[in-house]
């Protein structure tokens, strides 16, 4: 602030007039007092009131009453959710599964990642690569394609390895703890693989030296300094599990594993509607994610500063010796579960005519992937406006992102902790929460419900809330890329008379653009096979892909959904490859030294 | 453009949950030029939730569904208006469509099935096939069924079977039949379809066109309709409470219940496919029985109970 002051003055005494000094102190003052109203109010209309009008719910029933509606509070819908045993049904099979899944997820992810970072093991690029193209894959696809794997009269039942007992218990709590372990194992992967590479190997060399054996060293060192990010990665994919739409509207629905995501779908969208059952589940589900977010927080705090060393040297890596063949089989074995069975199985029922007839040629058939590429079909359509979609919502969210990053990094008040906290809080928003409150909020609300844009019904509420759902993310991308430059150089700029939006474009997005292009394919990708948002808010002119497919595989219709979700991944997919691929090549040639590369963890990114 | 549909609004905007909708839409628009929006949020019960949630501010001018209480009760709750008389004087129904039409006016109906009892020839013998809703007892833990939350043709089932044993009769009876959660509370007919046809029940209670959807595609199954009475699950047209679009409609329903609109929603494979035509001079598809002892529904009560035994089933079959 003393800076900008200095400057300011500096700016004044170069030659100016009263009527300059005037409008110096006006736009400081502008500045001051409306950027904040400016930014309090987006966040308030895209993120903040939709969830007031959710949670309200659990204790003003009579709110959106059709006959009636009033405002009487009353804790009515809470005592009836705790009375009711399916409530607390889904809130203990919620629990059950983000727990057990938590635990699984993180001792396979942190393998991975000890595997990939610190062992001379075959194949090791490659095997680096899986957990990110895991991560990017839908978990509500992966849960569709162990449908067809393990469903009686699967794939996997007709090659008759499956026993009817295995068929019955894999659709219920151990396969879809198996399922969402294999969903979410990369974040662990990135979790503890940032800390492996953070550890350092000053600590290991000296225990060596000293003599002691690689066992103990991990046992008595490395695992300590351990300890936090697999603390992270414990809380991260708990969350992660306690918000998931994909699997639970999925493969638990088709288990008759009620869980509270789907409880509040189910309460909100079933008849008898029951929105005040819905806010109830909606506040306990955000009791529990928010506190277990917080409990991150803290614990991220303290754990930066013990595993980050400017002094660190890279970590030791393990000849594994002849134990390299059999640990890079597992890996391989791993990533087969994760991505190229369930890919492998979608991609053999979009070429198949009947899931029943199984992989024989006579069943081969191309119908379903020419059905879906036809010009003028509905799955042409939807993943034509979900290409569409996708790429409004990521546009709009980094530019917007890219403006707020600019300027939050200008400011030094409360104005930058303000945002950057209630982006993380909105990290713990799950979609299928937002998306009920947005239905509350733009179809109900007297004043709301007859603007123009976005309205209820069209495709512009529901890309707002791609929007809502994708800004904390791209904002946290973009401020660490941005906070990263050295303030002298817009200040140099700035002396040159050069205005705001110049050295944002000519300046400072050059030296992001990688960040800037990075969050732009996150949210695309991320945008492309949304589906709590999607399912809620669909629109009159028709669905996007991920409520199409869903709704495809549910009526029978297996193999066009397959070939749908197939052609999505290809061309969302290599789409973005092809950008990321020119935008590095472009970055690199200009000689930009660097630019900011979170990984999804470090800024409480999540796949659902 | 791509984000309002204001501007490139079709005439009408139509919620369904039926398989041959969009596609009898489409023939509706090739033949008179009037554009339709379908929109299809899921099941019956997703639809019928969706326009819950909208209130009194609905996007829908008609909705196309399976059921009669249901629409009984959009109508008490006036988010649906009465179908003008002149709708239904210009249309030629059969004997079937006559006795379908409702004295409230509350829907058009344009086909009609019904909830039969599914059995798998090949894993239940020919000397043991159920003959009614009770002789379901036999095969208890093995029955797969529908939430009729989610199911619009599986709350009319409800309703029936308390109107024909009684309420009381008809909960303990279920009692006894549904007594394993993890089949009885399947969203739609596909997932009953499967478990009868995998093995996973010996007998499920389904909508006896999904029946004949299987029989047609080769399946080994068969529908027997229970000696209680079967009753009648009408195709029904609601009229949104708030359209502007009245030509419009009436345009769409004369179309719906003409051959040529019936030859549209007969053109496919899927379960509603299979409906019983209504309309005087029109065939069901090959293989569909027609010559079902129907008992009528009685609508009022089904209607003023809807929530208090929706609420019973899930409560008590649906885990």
């Amino acid at each position: 602030m003393a800076h900008e002051q200095q400057l300011g003055a500096t700016g004044i005494v170069r030659g100016s007039s009263d009527k300059q000094m005037v409008a110096f102190v006006r736009s400081a003052i502008g500045r001051v007092s409306v950027l904040p109203l400016i930014i309090y109010a987006v966040f308030a209309m895209l993120l903040g009131l939709p969830l007031l009008l959710v949670l309200v719910q659990a204790v003003m029933p009579g709110l959106f009453d059709v006959n009636a509606p009033d405002m009487a509070l009353s804790l009515g819908p809470l005592e009836k959710a705790f009375g009711s045993s399916r409530v607390g049904n889904a809130v203990v099979n919620s629990l059950e599964l983000a727990a057990t899944t938590a635990f699984t997820a993180t001792l396979l992810g942190g393998a991975f990642a000890l595997l990939a970072r610190r062992c001379n093991i075959p194949a090791r690029r490659f095997i680096s690569a899986v957990p990110w193209l895991v991560f990017l894959t839908p978990s509500y696809l992966k849960a569709l394609a162990w449908v067809l794997l393990i469903s009686p009269g699967g794939y996997l039942a007709q090659w008759g390895i499956l026993s009817t007992q295995f068929i019955h218990t894999f659709f219920a709590l151990p396969g879809l703890v198996f399922v969402q372990t294999l969903n979410l194992f990369p974040l662990a992967t990135f979790v503890i693989g940032a800390a492996l590479a953070g550890l350092g190997g000053e600590y290991e060399d000296a225990a060596r030296m000293a003599g002691v054996r690689p066992l103990r060293i991990w046992l008595h060192i490395n695992g300590p300094l351990l300890m936090p990010a697999i603390a992270l990665s414990l809380i991260t994919i708990f969350a992660e599990v306690l918000s998931d739409f994909g699997m639970a509207s999925t493969i638990a629905r088709v288990s008759n594993f009620g869980v509270l995501t789907y409880g509040i779908y189910a309460a909100a969208s079933d008849y008898p509607v029951d929105f005040p059952m819905a806010g109830v589940q909606a506040l306990i589900l955000l009791l529990l994610v928010v506190g277990v977010a917080m409990v991150d927080r803290l614990l991220r705090r303290r754990a930066d500063p013990r595993l980050i060393s400017g002094r660190s040297k890279n970590g030791r890596t393990y000849d594994l010796g002849l134990w390299r063949w059999p640990a890079a089989i597992a890996a391989l074995v791993i990533s087969s579960l994760a991505l190229f069975l369930p890919v492998a199985a979608i991609a053999a029922r979009a070429f198949s005519r009947t899931l029943g007839a199984g992989l024989t040629f006579g069943n081969f058939t191309a119908a379903n992937v020419l059905t879906a590429l036809s010009f003028g079909t509905d799955t042409d359509g939807a993943l034509l406006r979900s290409l569409a979609y996708a790429g409004i919502a990521a546009v709009i969210t980094c530019g917007g992102a890219l403006i707020l990053a600019a300027e939050l990094d200008r400011s030094r008040g409360i104005l930058r902790p303000l945002v950057l906290g209630l982006s993380l809080g909105a990290v713990a928003i799950p979609g299928i929460v937002l998306g009920f409150g947005y239905i509350l909020m733009w179809n109900r609300l007297p004043g709301l419900r007859n603007w123009p844009f976005p309205h209820y019904g069209d495709a512009s509420l529901m890309v707002t809330g791609y929007i809502a759902a994708a800004l904390p993310y791209c904002l946290v991308i973009i401020m660490g890329a941005i906070g990263q430059l050295s303030p002298s150089l817009g200040e140099a700029a700035k002396l040159h008379g050069v205005g705001a939006t110049r050295r944002l474009l000519r300046i400072t997005l050059p030296l992001v653009l990688l960040s800037v292009v990075t969050a732009f394919l996150f949210t695309f990708i991320r945008t492309m096979f949304e589906l709590p948002i999607s399912q809620m808010l669909v629109p009159v002119n028709g669905p996007p892909v991920p409520p199409m497919v869903t709704h495809l595989f549910s009526h029978d219709q297996d193999g066009l959904g397959s070939a749908l979700s197939l052609l999505s991944m290809l061309v969302a997919g290599g789409g973005a490859g092809i950008i990321w691929l020119f935008a590095k090549r472009f970055v690199t040639r200009r000689g930009v030294a660097s630019a900011v590369m979170p990984t999804p963890a470090s800024s409480g990114i999540s796949s659902s | 453009m791509l984000l309002t549909s204001s501007v490139m609004a079709a005439d009408l905007i139509m919620y369904d949950a039926l398989d041959f909708a969009a596609t009898a839409a489409k023939a509706f628009t090739a033949k008179t030029g009037v554009t339709v929006d379908v929109v299809e949020p899921g099941g019956t019960g997703e639809t019928l939730g969706k326009i819950a949630a909208e209130g009194d501010n609905p996007q829908f001018d008609i909705v196309w569904v399976d059921g009669s209480a249901v629409m009984e009760r959009m109508m008490e709750n006036h988010v649906l208006q009465p179908v003008p008389a002149a709708f239904y004087d210009s249309i030629k129904f059969n004997d079937l469509g006559k006795s379908l039409i409702p004295a409230s006016h509350a829907f058009v109906p344009t086909g009609a099935s019904t909830t039969a009892i599914e059995v798998n020839t090949k894993k239940v013998p020919a000397d043991q096939l159920p003959k009614s809703w009770a002789d379901l007892e036999k095969f208890a833990g093995s029955v797969a069924s529908k939430d009729p939350n989610m199911s619009g043709p599986m709350y009319q089932w409800l309703a029936g079977v308390f109107q024909t044993e009684g309420v009381d009769a008809g909960k303990a009876m279920l009692a006894k039949i549904l007594t394993n959660k993890a089949l009885a509370g399947f969203p739609s007919g596909g997932p009953v379809d499967k478990s009868v046809l995998t093995g996973d029940a010996k007998v499920g209670i389904n909508q006896d066109s999904s029946i004949f959807a299987k029989i047609a595609s080769g399946e080994p199954v068969v529908a027997i309709y229970p000696t209680e009475g079967s009753v009648a699950l009408p195709a029904s047209i609601g009229i949104s409470a708030k359209t502007q679009h009245m030509d419009a409609i009436k345009k769409f329903v004369a179309f719906m219940t003409s051959p040529e609109g019936q030859a549209a929603m007969m053109n496919g494979d899927d379960t509603d496919f299979f409906f019983i035509p209504i309309i005087q001079g029109v065939s069901a598809k090959p293989g569909r029985k027609i010559d079902i002892p129907f008992v009528v529904l009685d609508d009022k009560l089904a209607s003023a109970h809807e929530t208090e035994w929706k609420t019973w089933y899930k409560d008590t079959f649906v885990q």
